[in-house]
């Protein structure tokens, strides 16, 4: 490939230190209390960082926040007249340039399912936008795909390029940068070197080998397909959501699951709009002000996460809302496995109450 | 000799359900099962990596499914058993319609701790238990490493790893015999600086997600579904992403489990961001100790001591 950089392991963080100068820069980092699970953090000087395992949070927080101000307002009581006027103002957020550094292929892929939420159609979330046009993507070569990754079956591999402006690719010495977009190509001026023949040589192995190390064979695709005829059949919910706790650590990790809900937090005459993470497990996440709740039990909650990810999203945007990344099943304190749900709807066997 | 098969096929008849764990996605995640059919018996498993504590279930199935006749079986470790106790005791469950195997316990494993002890790093393809070792097989090869190492903190200081309540017993495994101190890790944060210890908990849970698993996943934790955490009217947490909020609901959590709270590590072993957050239940759990001379999920018959009112007691 042409246009190749080259970064050092002594000077990434030289590197990353020239960026943050421009740009928020989000880096997986070990912390000392959780030294094996790395979590994405804008860089500062001296951080540990750690390209190694599956950070176990998504880089999601860099475009949707966990918690974001969308305006504040303030009241006004009037002693003469019996009124209260709410005086409404935007803030006026200022939206900082990002780069996500060294996430994985099925991260960078994750943010093109937000793309089509946020973005598409007649109504475009300026938020959402406004983080996104001043966003760059350098996704890494998945080092070591563990037993919950399966962007096989979702039509991806570990070397995917798709949603990334630049590639990064581990070798002995370092990494090797390509640009693969406009806006990547532009970003490698700030990386002086290039790689040498035996490291673009290398780089092209690690890149091979890693393409073919998640299972392509067993894809996601047909299973979802009978989705719909197993729609009503409440006992196969039941049995496989029997053992799910109904909290927020599959959706809340997942890098597709883009839900939020909207609360007016005041504090005396002063308060804001925000807008926060939801999750379709939580059991109010459908609950009407009557008290009804449509999706009453963890049953019909489970089956709209496999039904937006793997049935209602993809028939509207031609891809599933998940990139098989495999954090809601690697951190879920009970293993529930969402592919072996897919998988199980085809399947004709009889399921007992 | 007993076998967990061999048990379970015994208290068949008996029973409409068992709730166990049988082999997840990989060897190192069991996870819980809830066997119906007899053919399935032959599914279950009990090791060291069956971590999820099963009486989690309990409340719910006794509110939903208190229709049927039959017993409901179930697996309990040391500390299993002691939320059961508990839940007995708050009447939330029924014990008639209890079957107990309790299983003595050697502790059960961190995998964080597991990582960090291997020398290999290809993907585990078998784990097997033998004489206080865990034996990890991968494409590098077969390693040994010491249980004893591995193991998580709730199990470290575990007081009850035989279980204190169970209608039959499985003894696999040596119990883990009780720690000197079972309240080191309280006091060694509690020897600190109050700065010190704000820095500490500032810095734990500046991660929290506010997903709540270690509230779902407490089995003593009944009132989830309407948890002030998330409550509208009143509103006691707001929604934002800042450690004071966190903080907050962790206060909440705590207070609601003093004097309740079993130490089975759940909250914590379920945390994706490991937030050592069963320190804040343990030091409740110390102080109802040293009040009242109580320790919940002991004694079924034993009244929780903030389910009862005694003018006398001081030192509140
Ligand atoms: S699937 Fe797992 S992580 Fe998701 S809500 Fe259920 S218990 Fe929690
Ligand atoms: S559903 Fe699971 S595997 Fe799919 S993107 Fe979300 S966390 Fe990853
Ligand atoms: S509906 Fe559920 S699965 Fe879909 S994005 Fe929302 S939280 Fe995620
Ligand atoms: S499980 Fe961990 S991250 Fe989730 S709410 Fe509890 S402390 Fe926070
Ligand atoms: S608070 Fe934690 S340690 Fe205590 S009973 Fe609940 S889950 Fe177990």
């Amino acid at each position: 490939m042409n246009n190749a950089s080259f970064v050092s392991h002594a000077e990434l963080a030289d590197l990353l230190r020239r960026l943050s100068e421009q740009a928020e820069v989000w880096v997986p980092t070990r912390q000392a209390m959780t030294p094996h699970r790395p979590m994405f953090r804008p860089f500062q000087a001296g951080m540990d960082l750690d390209f190694q395992p599956m950070p176990v949070t998504s880089a999601k927080g860099v475009l949707f926040p966990q918690g974001e101000e969308l305006l504040k307002f303030r009241k006004e009581k009037s002693l003469s007249e019996a009124t209260v006027t709410t005086l409404l103002w935007e803030d006026p957020a200022v939206f900082r340039p990002t780069i996500v550094f060294g996430c994985r292929p099925c991260d960078a892929r994750g943010f093109l399912v937000f793309d089509r939420a946020f973005l598409q159609g007649s109504f475009v979330d300026p938020f959402y936008k406004a983080r996104r046009d001043k966003n760059l993507v350098v996704s890494m070569v998945c080092p070591e795909p563990d037993a919950a990754c399966f962007c096989g079956a979702v039509g991806s591999h570990p070397a995917d390029t798709e949603g990334s402006d630049v590639q990064m690719i581990p070798v002995k010495e370092g990494y090797v940068l390509h640009g693969l977009t406009e806006k990547g190509q532009e970003f490698l001026k700030n990386v002086e070197n290039t790689p040498s023949q035996a490291q673009q040589e290398e780089a092209r192995q690690v890149w091979t080998s890693a393409q073919g190390s998640v299972d392509s064979g067993a894809s996601l695709t047909d299973d979802a397909q009978h989705f719909f005829k197993r729609f009503a059949d409440t006992a196969f919910w039941r049995f496989h959501t029997e053992r799910c706790l109904s909290c927020g650590v599959c959706t809340y990790l997942c890098p597709t699951c883009y839900c939020f809900t909207l609360t007016d937090e005041t504090n005396g005459v002063h308060g804001e709009r925000l807008r926060s993470w939801d999750a379709c497990m939580f059991h109010h996440f459908t609950q009407e002000a009557s008290g009804h709740n449509p999706r009453p039990t963890k049953a019909e909650r489970f089956r709209n996460r496999v039904g937006h990810k793997f049935s209602y999203f993809p028939e509207k945007h031609g891809r599933f809302a998940c990139c098989g990344c495999g954090r809601c099943l690697r951190h879920c304190p009970v293993g529930m496995d969402i592919r072996a749900i897919v998988r199980a709807l085809g399947e004709s066997e009889e399921v007992h109450d | 000799m007993n076998t967990l098969q061999s048990i379970v096929e015994s208290i068949w008849d008996q029973v409409d359900v068992v709730l166990g764990w049988r082999v997840g996605y990989d060897p190192l995640h069991p996870v819980p099962t809830f066997v119906r059919d007899r053919k399935d018996i032959a599914s279950l498993i009990w090791n060291p990596l069956c971590a999820p504590n099963l009486s989690v279930f309990l409340a719910k199935f006794f509110r939903t499914a208190s229709q049927r006749d039959k017993k409901i079986g179930i697996l309990a470790k040391g500390c299993d058993s002691r939320s059961l106790t508990a839940l007995i005791q708050e009447g939330l469950v029924d014990r008639d319609r209890l079957l107990i195997v309790g299983l003595t316990c050697p502790g059960t494993v961190d995998p964080d701790a597991l990582a960090a002890a291997r020398t290999q790093s290809g993907p585990i393809t078998a784990v097997a238990f033998a004489n206080g070792m865990v034996e990890i097989t991968s494409a590098d090869g077969v390693e040994c490493v010491p249980l004893d190492r591995v193991i998580e903190r709730r199990c470290q200081r575990c007081r009850h790893a035989h279980p204190v309540l169970y209608d039959v017993v499985l003894h696999d495994f040596e119990p883990r015999p009780v720690p000197k101190d079972p309240f080191a890790h309280v006091e060694a944060l509690e020897n600190q600086s109050l700065e010190a210890r704000k820095a500490f908990w500032l810095k734990e849970l500046e991660r929290c997600l506010r997903c709540y698993a270690c509230r779902n996943a407490c089995p003593l934790c009944v009132c989830q579904d309407h948890c002030l955490a998330e409550s509208r009217t009143p509103k006691w947490v707001t929604q934002k992403d800042t450690v004071a909020d966190k903080f907050l609901f962790h206060m909440i959590h705590t207070l609601h489990l003093a004097g309740r709270c079993t130490e089975c590590g759940e909250c914590e072993r379920a945390c994706p961001m490991k937030i050592p957050v069963g320190l804040l239940k343990e030091k409740t759990a110390q102080i109802a100790m040293d009040l009242w001379h109580y320790e919940s999920g002991t004694d079924p018959g034993a009244r929780p001591p903030l389910l009862s009112y005694d003018a006398s007691v001081t030192g509140i």
